[in-house]
């Protein structure tokens, strides 16, 4: 151990209880801002699959050749106003019957792909086009009927659904962006306080570190590196006790939700998740640190000399 | 090695120095006043000369690099309380970015010089004030310093520490390191068999 982690560890065991207060404070500052983390990204991914999910299907006669199909995805595809234009075989459109049904197999047994008609699906690429885009699609000789999605879910459009989605993402980025600020600054100004504390408790030991020819930087690093480590142990006690609740909550979440991506269901992708947090959060724990406690020693060590 | 050059020290209306002049060579063991060496002050007139390097104009930077060069013993003792004897010693080593495989070497040898090698894991409060003191003297010696400046050393202490922490100061000074050391104790003057400058009002009246 060098002599500064010495000292630096020396000074933790010293003043457990302040020692406490700070990585309360910031252990609570970094459970916060991951659960604001995680409740951005997942009012992103409601967004995203809102807006990104089919929102016309076009169900295609029985008769419809595969050439026609083609030529129609084509022509779908290359119009400015329609986007991701997907087809549905029979068998597809049965797969997908068999998943929605599949707490109870017997309905799934019942039927046959005859039954189902292909589909070319598609988004607009803006909501309030759908109207007249359904319209011509309409007029295709191979097209059946033409099905908008925004009606199954009891709303007057997705637009409608859309729209409230973004209001709902902002108020939880602007809301959650200036809690975790206020927290952060309050992190800030007890690191400040503590490491100011510090520094009036070493007064003499400063002193005779400069008179002994200490540099500034040799006086600074143990009160730095302390308040690292607060910082560090925040970040991690906060992160942990975030990903321990999202771990517990996270079955219930994602049944909830259903089709909705809130949170990601592949485990790799969860824990990827939370590292990326918790990677972004370490270097954060340290600029503040680093800042709080460089202003606060910066002062001393000037009068020190 | 060191040199004062017609330097003049006012704190307000008090002359603590007043054009003084004169000139410290390797190995010799005298008495003088050593903020102004330290850097701790600046003179308001004249020259203080370490390596021929006039000190008023080192930068801020350097003064590290200047303390470094010296070993200083204080009349409180400013040994740090919360660390143990040897690590007290360390404490200059470190400061003096001296590699860390050499600290066990260099600090159990000037302890041994110091007499306190069987008290290194001890703690300031554990010790003597005359223990105090070699503890402060073995944290000078330990990054064997081109000067020690000893201010006041034994003002802190009985007589007959105080002759024990003369009689290591002597036995340093035979080793061939230059001591300056500052001293109002007129026992230790009389006893001195080395130069002595001694300061009235701030003027040389004895050299």
């Amino acid at each position: 151990m060098s002599i500064h982690t010495k000292t630096a560890v020396d000074s933790i065991k010293r003043s457990p209880f302040q020692a406490i207060s700070a990585i309360f404070v910031l252990g609570l500052t970094f459970f916060v801002a991951t659960m604001v983390a995680i409740l951005v990204f997942a009012t992103d991914k409601t967004l995203t699959y809102f807006e990104t999910r089919p929102q016309i299907i076009s169900f295609l006669k029985d008769e419809a050749t595969p050439e026609l199909i083609s030529a129609l995805q084509n022509k779908l595809s290359s119009n400015s106003r329609i986007k991701n234009v997907k087809y549905v075989s029979k068998v597809e459109a049965l797969e997908i019957y068999k998943k929605a049904t599949s707490d109870n197999p017997l309905l799934a047994e019942l039927v046959s792909p005859s039954i189902f008609p292909a589909s070319l699906e598609f988004s607009v690429t803006d909501l309030k086009l759908a109207e007249e885009v359904i319209t011509d699609v309409k007029t295709e000789g191979i097209v059946a009927d033409v099905g908008f999605t925004a009606n199954i879910g009891g709303e007057k459009s997705l637009s409608d659904v859309v729209g409230r989605l973004k209001s709902i993402s902002t108020y939880v980025r602007i809301g959650g962006i200036t809690f975790v600020a206020i927290l952060g600054a309050s992190s800030f100004l007890v690191l400040l306080v503590i490491i100011s504390m510090r520094m009036t408790t070493r007064k003499n030991e400063i002193e005779i570190l400069s008179l002994i020819g200490a540099t500034p930087a040799f006086i600074r690093s143990p009160i730095v590196l302390e308040a690292v480590i607060y910082s560090i142990i925040g970040v991690l006690s906060g992160w942990t006790l975030a990903l321990i609740l999202w771990l517990y909550a996270s079955p219930s979440v994602i049944s909830y939700f259903g089709q909705i991506p809130v949170i990601p269901r592949d485990p790799i992708l969860f824990f990827f998740l939370f590292a990326t947090i918790l990677g972004v959060e370490l270097l954060l724990g340290v600029i503040i640190s680093l800042t709080g406690s460089l202003l606060a020693v910066s002062r001393s060590v000037k009068k020190a000399r | 090695m060191i040199s004062f050059q017609n330097v003049t020290k006012n704190f307000g209306s008090i002359n603590a120095l007043e054009d003084i002049t004169f000139e410290v060579k390797d190995g010799e063991f005298v008495f003088s006043i050593l903020k102004l060496i330290l850097h701790e002050i600046l003179a308001d007139s004249g020259k203080v000369l370490f390596d021929d390097v006039d000190l008023s104009e080192l930068s801020v930077k350097d003064i590290p690099r200047l303390r470094q060069q010296m070993g200083i013993v204080f009349q409180d003792f400013k040994v740090l309380p919360e660390r143990t004897v040897s690590e007290n010693v360390e404490v200059a080593l470190a400061v003096s970015d001296v590699p860390p495989d050499e600290w066990d070497k260099r600090v159990n040898h000037v302890l041994k010089l110091v007499g306190l090698d069987k008290r290194a894991n001890l703690f300031p409060n554990q010790l003597s004030g005359g223990e105090l003191q070699r503890v402060s003297l073995a944290r000078a010696l330990v990054i064997n310093p081109k000067i020690i400046l000893a201010d006041e050393p034994t003002g802190n202490l009985d007589w007959k520490t105080a002759g024990g922490i003369m009689e290591l100061l002597e036995k340093v000074n035979k080793e061939g390191k230059t001591i300056i050391m500052a001293t109002h104790h007129e026992g230790i003057i009389k006893h001195a068999k080395h130069r002595t400058i001694k300061l009235d009002d701030g003027k040389i009246i004895k050299t």
